[in-house]
């Protein structure tokens, strides 16, 4: 029994020891979740699209519901123009919510729960959308930095809040997902070891507790996913159509 | 008539999934995911506004005085995102 609940977050090598120049680049378990949850989503939505069958059976249907649900919010939330960007926000959301996914089965590793996981998705979105905006813009893009209808005298200070608040962007995306994933994790290993140091007699209520946890951590990992790509849709909204 | 007895029905279909949109655009349902998203909101841009500050001080030498400024002003830009993200959430 661990008995620190922060050692479900260790990564530990497996295999040998790879080496490029100075970066330890060898196989973790945490690539390995990463590998596993690539699989399945490649899996399941290879099998699930192979029978474009009228009546659609159990992967199917999985696969053309979520195929709807990431369109809809597309649709929903940044327009049309965001079409193209399909195939992005769909593999960004699938990955996201089977690494969270995968995380919640005992013994299994949450990817997500590491800020460096989330802060490089976070980032290769923000990067990818400045140059989308700027590319669409061009130098007019630098025109969500300035508001209409501001008086002169405060430009200097708006345009340096506007700028720290663009850069805050890919940090509150990826603090939000690694800070929910460990901290539900985290609290869910404390109760179980509550359970353990209580035994048969006082175990109960919090066995109880982290019952209901689970519950609420499956809830969180579908949403996390969720808010991370449609916030990715409103980055994207914003850089495609300015409204400012 | 079969033909027009099923145009009919079609109809009041269509009609009844446009009443069920309206009515689901009323309450939304990633509302919590809203509120997840606005503490770290605030927290983000203090965050960037504080290491703004500290690499100003670090290239131009005046310690305390750019992590200072830098640091409110941080923690307006958090205050106008989470209200600029609240103004969002009513439309």
């Amino acid at each position: 029994m661990a008995t620190n609940p922060m050692t479900q977050f260790q990564v530990y090598r497996i295999g040998p020891e790879i080496k490029v120049g100075a970066f330890d680049i060898s196989f973790t378990n945490a690539s390995l979740f990463m590998v596993v949850s690539s699989l399945a989503i490649l899996i399941i939505f290879n099998l699930g699209s192979k029978k474009n069958s009228l009546l659609p059976n159990k992967l199917q249907l999985m696969s053309e519901l979520s195929y709807t649900f990431v369109s809809k919010m597309i649709a929903d939330t940044a327009g049309s123009k965001a079409r193209p960007y399909f195939a992005f926000i769909f593999s960004l959301f699938m990955f996201v919510l089977f690494c969270n996914m995968f995380g919640m089965i005992p013994y299994t590793f949450t990817v997500t729960s590491h800020i460096i996981v989330t802060f490089v998705l976070a980032s290769f979105i923000f990067i990818s959308i400045t140059v989308i905006g700027f590319i669409k813009h061009g130098f007019g893009y630098l025109k969500l930095f300035v508001p209409s209808g501001v008086p002169v005298v405060l430009l200097p200070l708006i345009v340096v809040i506007e700028i720290i608040s663009y850069l805050s962007r890919p940090i509150s995306l990826s603090v939000r997902l690694f800070a929910n994933m460990m901290a539900g994790h985290t609290m869910m290993k404390v109760f179980g070891g509550f359970v353990i140091s209580l035994g048969i007699v006082g175990g109960w209520l919090p066995l109880s507790f982290s019952v209901a946890l689970t519950g609420l951590e499956i809830l969180v990992a579908f949403l996390q996913a969720y808010v991370f790509a449609i916030l990715t849709c409103i980055y994207l909204n914003d850089a495609l159509n300015l409204h400012h | 008539m079969p033909k027009d007895q099923f145009k009919t029905r079609l109809e009041i279909a269509k009609k009844k999934i446009l009443e069920k949109n309206l009515y689901n655009k009323n309450d939304n349902p990633s509302s919590i995911g809203a509120a997840f998203k606005l503490s770290t909101e605030l927290v983000a841009a203090v965050a960037v506004g504080t290491i703004i500050g500290f690499i100003f001080d670090k290239t131009f030498g005046t310690k305390p005085w750019f992590i200072l400024i830098f640091f409110f002003v941080g923690v307006i830009a958090g205050i106008t995102n989470v209200i600029r993200s609240a103004k969002n959430m009513q439309k």
